[in-house]
């Protein structure tokens, strides 16, 4: 048809004609453009949720220690720090000659003032919780802060670590939770030079930090709404490092003699978790508690079959295409030392599930191919639900109905909208089994605290599971000074868990990251974790000449 | 306008689904629709035996299986869990339908409803239901859509509702301007009369009449849905573990299918959408056309080249009107309609006469007899279907029959104009009338400023007896009479030679009509024109014109002046149509109309076209076209009795 | 006179039908299941305190309105309290001091992100409509005078294909296709370019709303042929066409004089009706190409369960989407003297 080649050349020639715009022929800065399918939440510190915020926060601010990729961590915005021997007194000698990016020199009394702003101001979400232990914030004239805990505790670092030193004469006079801060003056190796909500974030290196200027010019972090427009994009060139992508453009990205494709732990550790309602009557929660539960997901054993009937690398096949490992206990491997290595996964075995159940007195009496309680009054049929918001959940769904059905097992499956299932799941548990996860801290403390008793009328608690042995060794924890004891202890909870079926992890998901290496060199990859737009490898990274 | 009459209507049906079937299997694009759907049906039905694999089964998948493109045992490659593509673009052909029936049967039950409702009762009720639609419709529907998922959980039947619940303002729309027309037809009107209630009015007179419509109108709905659904299945706000097209999207979308470059993961799901969802809309639209068959003619459809397929008889060569030169003269003109697929049809049939300057030339039948068609042949307006196979038509010498476009472009309206109508639509609505008047003026005359093309059209105007304030008003706002001056006052703009009135006083009353006839006469006299005047108003034509045409099934029946008529008709259809008009001289006379009808152009007497109605007919009449036979002074008659001595009645 | 009565009328129905959404607008989401503090953040160290705050600083802790504590679930409470102290009137007084709420997610003020977003969407909506309209009505115009030949009946097909495919699909695909042509995939300008020369940011804008515009285009160019199509053959076998073709006027000018004019006004009324529908497809095509508007804002919202910033994207369309509707009312009017009358 006529028209349509006249439209075609037309498109053409416009296309061409735009393209010429692209190009401008003066010498540009090196910026390092980074595609990612987020974007911060907000810019103020005390008041952000999102993962994206927090990458921003550490390249624009200075905190006292430095989280680095191996898990520990470094002495940051402080030369040298000198602790009580009854632990309760921290000294923090503050560097000398720190500037803000406004010019401002950076004092102990910024520091001062960002801690007690967050622990004061009540609209925060959790930055109370990082300043909960912080009974005394003082600073001193030879630039140092003195902080003085109401009681020992064992990862002040951890807590310090997201406490983002803010300049004082900019925040005492903005009002802490509506304060936008979109100019976000720091003091870190990066400046805020432009920010547009949901579009990108635009940074340039601060020529002044003390640890050294940044090797790159400027970096841009830019927001596309889905993971296969950044594989495009890294593919294109019109981004040089993307910080997520669909597993399935690994092995094409990897055939692209310009791009390296990263995998690894992911920096701040998640799990995906299948959780089981095993709350006993007695401790429902008074007020919110509907305790729906199948009875039979009390009993160890049902739970441990469906360990046994559960085909984990099946699902890390399907779901991730390999990319994971399997899960033993909610303390994922991405936790370095804290993850119990020594604990050997309930292996698959449908037979043995089955042997359980039939031992256990779970018959298929009435011949429908679904088990019966021993009593006979239910069958095994559990009610199972996710977040309508993810895309993977619902595969994992029909792998565990099919699984499950093998060994007597109905599953029915519902997504619900995460706020319904907010609301179904706890403090009301009001269901059977969810698909969920959990993202966190680099301390195991957040994630060991979900299965005390305490926690299940607040609604952290998703199971209900209640066992005074793990709530003591969790206490025990919590004020062990010693990394090793620490340590011991945590390994102990986590044997105790796994060995009482609280959940099932069906995998440990990996971060999946690629780079532009005909443009970049120098970033961190020899460690445990990956995480290529973390502050310690943008400082490092410098063009290819 | 009359012309439209003469488009051939389809032969009444043997049965309504039988006829109804018949009309339906001859449009292309309804058929295409069907075939299309029920290839997808087909699938939909019989998904368990037609799918090769289990669409939720993970029996025997590996991460190798993982988007692999298509092959001899996945046709249409795998998905991002390793299942056969082919196999859930079936089941998802399945749900897809599920979702659009019933989300559509819930919008076309509440939209059906409140239309019924609004169109029969009105008042109240219907300005509060129309208001309703009319909020409903301008408000958004996708986010409500988002907000009502969010109070739900996402299951197909959740979504089901939904997308009924907001569908149904453009059924409510449609079939209340349905059941307003079909609420004032005669029998729905008789109904009420003896005394039917509302609820039986509706269910046996109403809704026979809206189903067709509504019909249609689903259609459309239930591909709207399909497509609702695949938006909020990509939205991720529909049921993941249902097979739907637009969920196998989502999953390919949300688990990088592109990214890996699986076309086929993308392309089977949106081509299933597309494919049904064109179906849907080629059906749609095909029923349309077949439930209310809209003339696809127009009039700037380009009209058939004159052809010469016979030579007809000698013409006359006197004319019973030869007082001035001649300045239309036509020869043994015949017009056939060729419409596709059926035989063609003789609108008009070896017609002659002759116009000469100032004379007014009387053109009566009935209905149907080829008048219009006649009239419009002469100027070269036919409608695309009609066609000249024969004779001339010369206009000062040059013959319309065979002149070009452009040559036809000049004479129309400075040489032949036309009154239309005017009471009826031959006046654009949305330009004002003094404007349509000057722009033939443009056309066809020099002008040397505005200000004199102003002072032109208020001058025909005022000549017509419109007031010049009136120039610049709109033509809803003449009344019928004075649309009818101004059509005068614009087919005199040009100054033409000949005008064609054609029933230029239908449908006025009777004060306005004489008036307009006596402007006419006036004019006529007085600018020496040559007129045309096509009416079956015999009094009028008695009292205003020279020489009378009297046409009847496409041929002419008698051709004289007007006295040779009035006083000696010689063929029976011209006594019969005297007989039907009121004689003042004689007021005890009965009048009598003609029984019957004349005859279908496509469906013509093999004999005399008059025979079957004519009370003088005998078996020669039946199997013979009688010849135009030449009585002297110009008179013509076509009729066997003429050539016998024929009596006087 | 009696266009100003029509006028009058026009709006007034148009400033209760704002008035009615508004008032839906509250109450459907009051509906909504669960606490909007709670759904905040999945976090367990969220004090009780910091919930209460969230509470108040949303007006949550006020009853929904006289008589009703809450309505999801229904719990009844005093009927004589003071309204104005109520969640209803809050929303009404707030919404007359141009505000909007507050982002759950972002915790910025509703109004300024929408405030950010609307030019983002009526530049692409804008470009988009004004060239589907003139890319269909010129097909549409073509099809009809050339009604029952193969353009038309290539035109036909094409505008039902082109009505038949789902605009995320189509995007993807473009998406695909543009990003191997070098067309930018994402975004509305590249990023850091903002004090570069107006007129590389000019071009650079352009650039990044080729593939957005195009498929916005494809999509909706095709119901703006068919109904041109189906318009103009309706106007064009109206007696005063074979009037205008009596007084010898060429196709052409028939076509430009009698014609288009009269068959345009069904476009007009589709224009208004079609951006309700329009803002559906911007949804998709925005959240393809990551294009930060309005649709954009919508489907962070659905994906965040962003309530305010739901509630505020939908008050902010749907009162557009009225105006336009009336606009389009008036521009009837102008268009077809005949509407005074009614």
């Amino acid at each position: 048809m006529k028209f349509k080649t006249t439209l075609v050349a037309l498109l053409t020639v416009l296309s061409l004609a735009l393209s010429a715009c692209g190009a401008l022929g003066q010498a540009q800065p090196v910026t390092l453009r980074i595609g990612w399918a987020g974007s911060p939440d907000t810019l103020n510190p005390g008041a952000a949720v999102l993962t994206e915020a927090y990458t921003i926060f550490t390249l624009v601010y200075d905190t006292m220690y430095q989280l680095q990729l191996d898990g520990t961590f470094k002495l940051s915005l402080a030369e040298s720090v000198n602790v009580s021997d009854d632990g309760l007194v921290y000294t923090y000698k503050i560097r000398d000659g720190v500037k803000f990016h406004d010019g401002q020199p950076l004092t102990a009394e910024d520091v001062v003032f960002s801690y007690l702003l967050y622990q004061n101001t009540e609209g925060y979400p959790w930055m109370g919780d990082y300043t909960y232990y912080f009974e005394k914030i003082e600073a001193t004239p030879n630039n140092e802060v003195v902080i003085t805990l109401s009681e020992p505790i064992p990862n002040i670092d951890a807590q310090l670590v997201f406490l983002y030193v803010l300049p004082k004469h900019i925040w005492e006079n903005e009002d802490p939770v509506e304060f936008e801060n979109f100019t976000a003056i720091g003091s870190g190796p990066f400046k805020m030079v432009e920010y547009k909500p949901n579009e990108f974030v635009h940074l340039a290196k601060n020529e002044d930090y003390f640890g050294g200027a940044p090797k790159v010019d400027e970096v841009i972090f830019q927001t596309f709404e889905s993971q296969d427009a950044l594989v495009q994009a890294i593919k294109t060139g019109q981004v040089d490092m993307i910080t997520e992508m669909p597993n399935t453009a690994v092995e094409t990205l990897k055939q692209d003699p310009n791009v390296e494709v990263v995998t690894g732990a992911p920096f701040a550790p998640s799990v995906t978790d299948i959780i089981f309602n095993q709350v006993l009557p007695e401790n429902c929660p008074p007020d919110d508690g509907l305790c729906t539960g199948h009875p039979a997901l009390l009993d160890r054993n049902v739970r441990l079959a469906l360990s046994h009937a559960t085909d984990k690398q099946k699902i890390i096949d399907v779901v991730l295409l390999g990319y994971g490992t399997p899960g033993i206990t909610l303390i994922p491997d991405g936790l370095g030392i804290w993850f119990n290595s020594s604990l050997k996964d309930y292996e698959y075995d449908i037979a043995k599930a089955n042997q359980i159940l039939d031992d256990a007195g779970y018959k298929d009496v009435n011949g429908d191919g679904i088990r019966e309680t021993p009593d006979g009054s239910r069958s095994l049929t559990f009610r199972i639900n996710w977040p309508s918001d993810s895309i993977d959940s619902p595969r994992l769904a029909e792998l565990l109905s099919e699984m499950w059905g093998q060994v007597g097992v109905k599953l029915e499956a519902q997504a619900l909208d995460p706020d319904t299932l907010t609301s179904v799941c706890c403090p009301a548990f009001d269901f059977d089994i969810i698909i969920w996860g959990w993202g966190s801290d680099p301390d195991p403390n957040l994630l060991l605290s979900v299965m005390t008793t305490d926690e299940i009328p607040t609604g952290s608690s998703e199971t209900g599971y209640s066992n005074p042995q793990y709530d003591e060794l969790y206490r025990q924890q919590a004020s062990e000074l010693n990394l090793e004891k620490r340590r011991q202890l945590v390994w102990k909870m986590q044997e105790i868990v796994f060995n009482d079926v609280v959940y099932i992890i069906p995998y440990y998901s990996q971060n999946v990251q690629a780079y532009r290496k005909d443009r970049f060199t120098g970033f961190i990859l020899d460690k445990p974790k990956v995480e290529l737009s973390d502050v310690t490898s943008l400082i490092r990274v410098e063009p290819v000449r | 306008m009359a012309i439209q009459e003469l488009e051939l209507k389809p032969a009444v049906p043997a049965s309504p689904l039988t006829g109804f079937w018949n009309v339906f299997r001859k449009n292309r694009m309804a058929v295409a629709g069907l075939a299309m759907l029920i290839v997808i049906v087909i699938a939909a039905v019989f998904a368990d035996a037609l799918a090769p694999y289990n669409p939720r089964s993970y029996a025997g998948i590996q991460a190798s299986d993982i988007y692999q493109p298509p092959s001899a045992q996945h046709w249409f490659g795998t998905d991002d869990a390793g299942k056969d593509v082919f196999s859930s673009f079936i089941y998802g052909a399945r749900n897809s339908l599920i979702v659009g029936f019933f989300a559509a049967f819930i919008s076309i039950f509440i939209g059906g409803t409140f239309g019924v409702i609004a169109g029969f009762y009105g008042g109240r009720i219907e300005n509060f239901l129309m208001r309703l639609t009319d909020t409903m419709l301008v408000i958004p529907d996708l986010p409500l859509i988002v907000i009502f998922v969010a109070l739900t959980e996402p299951s197909l039947w959740n979504i089901i509702l939904v997308i009924g619940l907001l569908g149904w303002t453009t059924t409510a729309r449609i079939v209340r301007s349905q059941t307003l027309a079909v609420k004032s037809r005669k029998f729905v009107l008789r109904a009420r009369a003896i005394g039917a209630g509302n609820w039986h009015i509706i269910v046996h007179h109403i809704l026979p009449l809206v189903m067709p419509i509504l019909v249609v109108n689903a259609i459309l709905v239930i591909s709207l849905a399909i497509l609702s659904e695949s938006t909020l299945a990509f939205l991720g706000l529909s049921d993941p573990l249902a097979i739907s097209w637009g969920q196998m999207l989502n999953f390919a979308f949300g688990r990088g299918a592109m990214s890996v470059g699986a076309w086929w993961a993308l392309v089977a799901p949106g081509f299933g959408i597309v494919w049904v969802v064109l179906a849907l809309t080629l059906l749609g639209n095909g029923l349309e056309q077949v439930l209310n068959p809209r003339l696809e003619a127009h009039h700037l459809m380009p009209g058939k080249p004159t052809v010469q397929k016979e030579a007809g008889e000698a013409p006359s060569s006197q004319s019973p009107f030869a007082r001035t030169p001649v300045v239309l003269d036509v020869q043994n003109l015949s017009v056939e309609y060729v419409n596709e697929g059926r035989p063609p049809a003789r609108a008009v049939e070896n017609v002659s006469f002759q116009l000469h300057e100032g004379e007014m030339m009387g053109l009566v039948g009935e209905s149907g007899c080829g008048k219009t068609t006649l009239m419009m042949a002469v100027n070269r307006l036919l409608p695309s279907a009609g066609q000249i196979v024969g004779g001339k038509v010369l206009f000062n010498g040059v013959d319309l029959a065979a002149a070009s476009d452009e040559q036809l472009a000049d004479i129309r309206w400075s040489g032949i104009s036309i009154i239309f109508q005017g009471a009826m639509n031959a006046l654009n609505p949305v330009r004002t009338v003094g404007d349509q008047i000057a722009e033939a003026i443009r056309k066809h005359l020099p002008v040397e400023s505005e200000a004199a093309l102003e002072a032109r059209v208020t001058e025909l105007l005022e000549l017509v007896g419109i007031s010049a304030e009136h120039k610049d008003h709109y033509p809803h706002q003449y009344s019928g009479g004075m649309r009818q001056r101004a059509m005068i006052a614009m087919a005199l703009s040009c100054s033409p030679q000949v005008v064609i009135a054609d029933e230029p006083t239908t449908a006025l009353d009777v004060m306005i009509q004489a008036q307009i006839l006596e402007l006419l006469d006036d004019l006529r006299r007085k600018l020496g024109l040559a007129v045309i005047f096509v009416t079956h108003d015999l009094g009028v034509v008695a009292e205003m014109c020279d020489t009378v045409l009297v046409m009847y099934g496409g041929v002419t029946a008698e051709y004289a002046s007007v006295d040779t008529i009035y006083n000696s008709p010689r063929h029976p259809y011209t006594q019969e149509l005297l007989k039907a008009f009121p004689d003042l001289s004689n007021p005890e006379k009965r009048l009598s109309s003609i029984p019957g009808y004349p005859p279908k152009l496509d469906a013509l007497p093999a004999g005399c076209r008059f025979a079957p109605r004519c009370p003088l007919a005998f078996d020669r009449c039946k199997t013979e076209l009688p010849r135009l036979h030449e009585l002297g002074d110009g008179h013509i008659a076509s009729c066997h009795l003429v050539e016998n001595k024929y009596p006087r009645a | 006179m009696s266009r100003y009565r029509y006028l009058l009328k026009k709006s007034v129905w148009a400033l209760l039908t704002i008035l009615f959404v508004l008032v839906l607008n509250f109450f459907l989401f009051r509906i909504l299941p669960g606490d909007p503090a709670r759904a905040l953040v999945r976090d367990p160290r969220m004090k009780a305190e910091a919930q209460e705050m969230l509470r108040v600083r949303f007006g949550l802790d006020k009853p929904v309105i006289n008589c009703f504590e809450t309505l999801t679930p229904l719990k009844l409470g005093d009927c004589r309290v003071n309204p104005l102290d109520t969640q209803f009137f809050i929303y009404i007084k707030n919404l007359f001091q141009g505000e909007l709420g507050v982002s759950y997610k972002t915790n910025r003020p509703v109004a300024d992100i929408l405030g950010e977003r609307l030019w983002n969407t009526i530049l692409l909506i804008g470009a988009g409509q004004i060239l589907s309209i003139v890319v269909g009505i010129a097909f549409g115009v073509f099809a009809a005078w050339k009604a029952r030949t193969a353009i038309d009946y290539g035109a036909l097909i094409t505008g039902l294909v082109a009505w038949s495919l789902p605009t995320f699909w189509l995007g993807i695909i473009l998406l695909f296709w543009g990003s191997a042509q070098g067309f930018p995939i994402g975004g509305k300008a590249t990023p850091g370019t903002s004090t570069y020369p107006l007129l590389f940011q000019i071009g650079d804008v352009a650039r990044h709303m080729f593939l957005p515009t195009l498929t916005y285009i494809i999509v909706f160019m095709g119901e703006y042929m068919l109904v041109m199509r189906s318009s103009l053959l309706d106007v064009l076998a109206e007696d005063y066409i074979l009037t205008a073709k009596a007084k010898g006027l060429s196709a052409l000018q028939i076509l430009k004089d009698h014609a288009m004019k009269n068959a345009m006004l069904p476009i007009v009324t589709l224009i208004a009706i079609n951006l309700g529908f329009t803002v559906a497809g911007a949804v998709q095509i925005e959240a393809v190409f990551s294009w930060p508007g309005l649709g954009g804002a919508i489907f962070e919202a659905v994906e965040s369960r962003d309530y305010p910033l739901l509630q505020g994207t939908f008050l902010l369309i749907a009162v557009s989407v009225i105006i336009a509707n009336l606009l389009a009312d008036l521009t009837y009017s102008y268009l077809d003297p005949r509407v005074q009358e009614e």
